[in-house]
C-alpha cells in the first residue's frame, strides 16, 4: 500500500486526496509486481509508446480516462496500487481489438488480463492459497486436497467398502447407483460445506475490492452515484445476460458464441444441482420426487443441454486459442486451468452418465470420484482462480454503472448524424 | 590514373543520385545516369517547398541540372533501368533497358495536337489527382524538357493525328526496348522511396473517404504546378480547407506497416501547416502526433510554430477515421494522452503523414543482393563495388541525402582506384 506518494498521502490526515493529480506522484516501481505481471504473460508493456491507439479503439472504453493505454503506463512503471484498484480492468472483456492495432505489438489485451489475474490473487484470502492456485508446482497439491476429502467422507462412510460392495466384487452386473457410493445426503452436505467455505472467501476478496472501488469514487469527477444500486445491478445483470459487451469484440467475434454457450449450460447446470439439493425443503419440489431423474424428465434434459452447450462453448474456446492468427491470445495458465478444469467436469460428467447406463463396473465409480474431485476443485479455488471473475467482473460493472463509468464511448463509426 | 577508371553507374537519378553523379563527375570519373521516369529529380521535383527554408525545389535543382549539362563525363538515360549486373568490383558488367521514346526530337511538338488526342492517363507526377492525354509535358522543370509520349494511352487514331500533325520522320513508332551493355567499374543505387500505400490503413478511410488525402498529394496541391494550381482545397467540393488534421505517424511506426520512423513526415507536416497558414488565411490546423521528430535544428522550425494560436499540437495517435456522408467532413478517434480523454473531432480535409517505404529494384546481381530488416540497402552493400545512397538507404531529407550521395560517390572513387592498382 506504499507504492505511490499519493497513497501515502491519503493516510495522512491532514493532506488532500491527490488520486488524479498525476503530475505530484512520484513514482516508486514494485519490481516485484512488474515481474509478477511479467510471469503471468503481461510482460510486452515494455513495448508501449504510449500512442493511445489503443484506448482510441477499444469499444467498451469511455471517453473520459480511457483505458487501456493509461493501464499501459501504469504497468510499466510498476504502479500496483493504481492497477489493482482499477476498476477499468474488469470492464475489458479481452476481445484484444486493441492488441490488433497496437502498434508496438504491446498486445494491451493481454496485459489486461495478466492484471487481473493479479488481481484476484492480490484481493483473495487466504492470499497464499491464490498464489498457489495459479502456479503449476501446486496442481498435485490442489487436485490432492479434494481427493483426501472426498476419500475421506467415502471412508468414514463406507470403511470396508461393503456397501459399494467392493470387497467381494465378481464382475456381474450389480443392480446400484451412484448413491451407493455418495448417498444424497452426503453428496449435498459436502458441496454444501466446501461452496460456503468459497463463498466465505469471494465475499471476504469481494469486500476488499469495493472498499478500494469507494475509496476511488470522486476520482471520475462525479459527486454522487449515477444510479442507485438496485438499478445499476439489474442493467449489469442484464448486460452480461446478452453478452452486450462481447458481442462488440470484431478481432475474434466467434467468443461472443462460446461465452454464451459455456454461461448458459454453466447456468443450466447450476440450476438443476440447486434444483436437487433443495429437493428435501423445496415445497416447489412434490414429496414423491424420484432421483435419478428418468433420461427425458425436464431436469435431465437441461443438464443435458446444459453439458452439451458447455463442451460445445468450451470446444469453442479452445479452437479460438489455437486459431492460426497472431493476434488472438493463445490464453496463459490462469486462463486454461478454468478452461480444462471445466472441460475435465463437463467430460467426466458424461462419462458418468453414460457408464450409469451401460452400467460398466467399478470402473464408473472411479470416473464419478475423479468428476466429483474436480467440481469439488471447481468450487473450492473459485475465489482464487480465473472463475473468481465471474464475481470481480460483475461487481465491477454493477460499480461502473453506479458510478456512472459504464457509458463507452461512440466511435466515430457509430455516431449518429442528425442531417 | 583516373583517365582509365571505368564508369559508376548510378541508379536512379533523384536528389541522391544526381549528387552522387556531379561528385563524382567533377572531380574527373565518368558517370552513367540510369532514371526510370522520364526526367530527372525524383520526388524533391513534386515538393512545393523544402523544408527547413521553405525554397522551392527548383533552387538546388536547377544548380544540379545545369552541373550535369555542362558535365560531358556524365551520360544520363532517362525511362531506363537495369536489367543486370554481373562481374566484380572494379569490372562489372550492366545491361542497360532503355524504352522507346518515339520522339525522335529532329523536330518540336505542335503544342495544339495535344488538345485533339482523347486517350487519357493518370497523372502520376501529381499522384493521380488530374490526367493527361498520351502526349504530355511530365512538368515544368523537366529535364530532359520535352514531350514524352506514353504509347498504350494513345489510341490508334491519336496516333495518327499525332503523326499527322508532325513531319514523318518526328516519330518512329518502329521503335522498341533498346538494350545497351555498359563496363562499369561502381555501382551506386540511389532508387529512391515510394509512399507507403495508404489504402492498406483499413481504418482511416484513405481511399474510401474523398477528403482524406496523404502528405505527398498536400505537396501536389500547394504547388503553383500541380492540379489545383496551388489551392489548398477539398477533394469533394473543391472549398478551401479551413480546418485540417494532420495523422502523423501513418503507417510508420507500426509494426503492422512499417516499423520504422520514416524521419522525414513530422517536419513535412509542420511544413505543410505552414503551407496552410499561408495560403488558406484564418484556417486552422490540428497535428495529431505520437512524438514530434525534428532533430537537431530542425526543433527550431516546430518551436517556432508553437506559439501560433491556428496550430495545435495533440499527443495521440488517430485510431479511425469516419466520414459525416453529408458533410463529407471527417471524424476522427484518437486519444488525447495527455489529458486522457478519447476525442472525435471533426475536421474539413484530413492528411495522411504516410512514411517512406524502399523503393524496391528489379536488378540481377553477381549474387542475391541483401536488404536490411526494413527492407533498405545498406550503404556498403554485400557485394564488393556496389554501395547505396539516400532514400535506398534509409528514410531521410535532402540535406542529409545529397551528403550520403557524396560518401557514395567517394566509396566508388575508391573502389575504382582500387580496382586499378
Ligand atoms: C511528404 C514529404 C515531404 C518532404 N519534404 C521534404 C522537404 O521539405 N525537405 C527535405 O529535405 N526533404 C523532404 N522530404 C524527403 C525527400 O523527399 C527525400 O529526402 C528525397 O526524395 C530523397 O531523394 P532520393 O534521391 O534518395 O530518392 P527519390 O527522390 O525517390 O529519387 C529516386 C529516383 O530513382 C528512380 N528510380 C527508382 N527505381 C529505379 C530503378 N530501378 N532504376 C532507375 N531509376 C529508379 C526514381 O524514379 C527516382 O527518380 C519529404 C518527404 C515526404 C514524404
Ligand atoms: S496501442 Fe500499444 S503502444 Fe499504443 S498506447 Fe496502446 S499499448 Fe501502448
Ligand atoms: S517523422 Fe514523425 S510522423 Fe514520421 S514516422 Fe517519425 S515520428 Fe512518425
Amino acid at each position: 500500500m506504499q507504492d505511490t506518494v499519493g497513497e501515502k498521502t491519503k493516510e495522512s490526515p491532514e493532506a488532500p486526496v491527490v488520486e488524479e493529480k498525476e503530475i505530484a506522484v512520484r513514482i516508486e516501481p514494485d519490481l516485484e509486481f512488474i515481474r509478477a505481471l511479467s510471469m503471468q504473460g503481461g510482460d510486452l508493456f515494455k513495448k508501449c509508446m504510449q500512442c493511445g491507439t489503443c484506448s482510441a479503439t477499444c469499444s467498451l472504453s469511455p471517453d473520459s480516462k480511457p483505458f487501456p493505454s493509461k493501464e499501459m503506463a501504469w504497468a510499466a512503471w510498476g504502479m500496483k496500487e493504481k492497477l489493482l484498484r482499477d476498476p477499468d480492468v474488469w470492464l475489458c472483456f479481452h476481445c484484444n481489438d486493441c492488441s490488433t492495432k497496437c502498434p508496438r505489438g504491446a498486445r494491451p489485451g493481454d496485459v489486461l488480463s495478466a492484471v487481473r489475474q493479479e488481481s484476484v490473487i492480490n484481493h483473495s484470502f487466504p492470499r497464499f492459497l491464490g498464489r498457489m492456485v495459479n502456479k503449476p508446482q501446486f496442481i498435485p497439491l490442489l487436485l490432492g486436497i479434494p481427493v483426501l476429502l472426498l476419500g475421506l467422507a467415502l471412508f468414514l462412510r463406507d470403511p470396508i467398502g461393503e456397501k459399494l460392495n467392493l470387497s467381494n466384487f465378481t464382475g456381474d452386473r450389480i443392480i446400484f447407483n451412484y448413491s451407493n457410493m455418495f448417498p444424497h445426503w452426503l453428496i449435498n452436505g459436502f458441496f454444501l460445506i466446501i461452496s460456503m467455505i468459497a463463498l466465505i472467501a469471494i465475499l471476504i476478496g469481494i469486500k476488499r475490492f469495493w472498499r478500494e472501488l469507494r475509496a476511488m469514487s470522486g476520482s471520475n469527477g462525479r459527486a454522487g452515484p449515477a444510479k442507485s444500486l438496485i438499478s445499476s445491478a439489474l442493467v449489469s445483470l442484464k448486460n452480461i445476460l446478452i453478452h452486450k459487451n462481447f458481442d462488440k469484440c470484431t478481432t475474434v467475434h466467434s467468443r461472443y458464441i462460446s461465452h454464451m454457450f459455456v454461461f448458459f449450460g454453466f447456468m443450466a447446470l447450476s440450476m438443476v444441482t440447486l434444483w436437487v439439493i433443495s429437493s428435501g425443503f423445496n415445497p416447489l419440489i412434490k414429496t414423491d420426487f424420484v432421483y435419478p431423474f428418468g433420461f427425458w424428465s425436464p431436469w435431465k434434459v437441461l443438464a443435458n443441454l446444459g453439458g452439451l452447450a458447455l463442451l460445445g462453448g468450451l470446444a469453442l474456446m479452445i479452437r479460438d486459442r489455437f486459431r492460426d492468427n497472431e493476434h488472438t491470445s493463445t490464453g496463459s495458465y490462469f486462463d486454461w486451468t478454468l478452461i480444462s478444469t471445466l472441460l475435465i467436469v463437463t467430460i467426466t460428467g458424461f462419462i458418468t452418465e453414460i457408464l450409469h447406463y451401460v452400467r460398466l463396473e467399478p470402473h464408473r465409480h472411479l470416473v464419478y470420484f475423479a468428476h466429483l474431485v474436480f467440481i469439488c476443485a471447481l468450487i473450492l479455488y473459485l475465489p482464487y482462480s480465473k472463475f473468481a471473475h465471474l464475481v470481480y467482473r460483475t461487481v465491477a460493472m454493477i460499480y461502473a454503472e453506479y458510478s456512472g463509468r459504464n457509458v463507452a464511448s461512440l466511435r466515430s463509426k457509430e455516431i449518429q448524424y442528425s442531417g | 590514373m583516373k583517365s582509365n577508371a571505368k564508369p559508376i553507374l548510378v541508379i536512379g537519378g533523384g536528389i541522391a543520385g544526381m549528387t552522387a553523379a556531379v561528385e563524382a563527375a567533377e572531380v574527373g570519373y565518368d558517370v552513367i545516369l540510369v532514371e526510370k521516369e522520364a526526367y530527372l529529380g525524383g520526388r524533391v521535383v513534386q515538393m512545393n517547398r523544402y523544408f527547413p527554408k521553405m525554397c522551392p525545389p527548383s533552387c538546388g535543382f536547377e544548380i544540379n541540372v545545369r552541373r550535369i549539362r555542362q558535365n560531358p563525363r556524365i551520360t544520363v538515360y532517362t525511362l531506363s533501368d537495369v536489367e543486370e549486373i554481373s562481374g566484380q568490383a572494379g569490372d562489372f558488367k550492366a545491361v542497360l533497358r532503355v524504352k522507346p521514346k518515339y520522339l525522335t526530337g529532329k523536330y518540336p511538338v505542335d503544342v495544339s495536337v495535344v488538345e485533339k488526342l482523347t486517350g487519357e492517363r493518370n497523372n502520376d507526377f501529381n499522384y493521380g489527382m488530374d490526367r493527361t492525354k498520351g502526349l504530355y509535358f511530365p512538368h515544368d522543370m523537366a529535364y530532359p524538357h520535352g514531350y514524352v509520349i506514353d504509347r498504350e494511352t494513345l489510341s490508334d487514331t491519336d496516333a495518327g493525328v499525332l503523326q499527322g500533325s508532325m513531319p514523318d520522320d518526328a516519330i518512329d513508332w518502329e521503335m522498341t526496348d533498346e538494350k545497351i551493355k555498359v563496363k562499369i567499374g561502381a555501382v551506386i543505387i540511389a532508387a529512391g522511396w515510394k509512399p507507403f500505400d495508404a489504402t492498406k490503413l483499413d481504418t482511416l478511410g484513405y481511399g474510401q473517404y474523398q477528403n482524406v488525402v496523404t502528405n505527398v498529394m498536400m505537396e501536389r496541391m500547394a504547388s503553383n504546378n500541380g492540379p489545383t494550381g496551388g489551392e489548398i482545397t477539398r477533394p469533394s467540393d473543391g472549398r478551401k480547407a479551413m480546418n485540417v488534421a494532420f495523422v502523423q505517424c501513418a503507417g510508420s511506426r507500426d509494426e503492422n506497416h512499417l516499423p520504422y520512423c520514416s524521419a522525414v513526415c513530422c517536419m513535412a507536416s509542420l511544413k505543410q501547416a505552414r503551407y496552410l497558414r499561408d495560403k488558406n488565411e484564418n484556417s486552422k490546423t490540428t497535428v495529431f502526433y505520437i512524438d514530434i521528430r525534428t532533430i537537431g535544428r530542425l526543433e527550431k522550425f516546430y518551436y517556432d510554430m508553437l506559439d501560433d494560436a491556428n496550430i495545435s499540437f495533440v499527443k495521440g495517435k488517430v485510431a479511425a477515421i469516419s466520414e459525416n456522408p453529408d458533410s463529407k467532413n471527417l471524424i476522427l478517434d484518437v486519444e488525447d494522452t495527455i489529458t486522457r480523454e478519447n476525442n472525435h473531432p471533426e475536421f474539413e480535409l484530413v492528411v495522411l503523414a504516410t512514411g517512406m517505404a524502399p523503393n524496391s529494384i528489379n536488378i540481377k546481381f553477381p549474387s542475391e543482393l541483401l536488404l536490411n530488416d526494413y527492407g533498405f540497402i545498406e550503404g556498403a552493400t554485400n557485394i564488393e563495388g556496389i554501395y547505396s545512397a539516400g532514400c535506398s538507404k534509409h528514410p531521410c531529407d535532402v540535406s542529409s541525402t545529397t551528403k550520403d550521395a557524396t560518401a557514395a560517390a567517394l566509396k566508388a572513387i575508391q573502389c575504382l582506384i582500387g580496382g586499378e592498382e
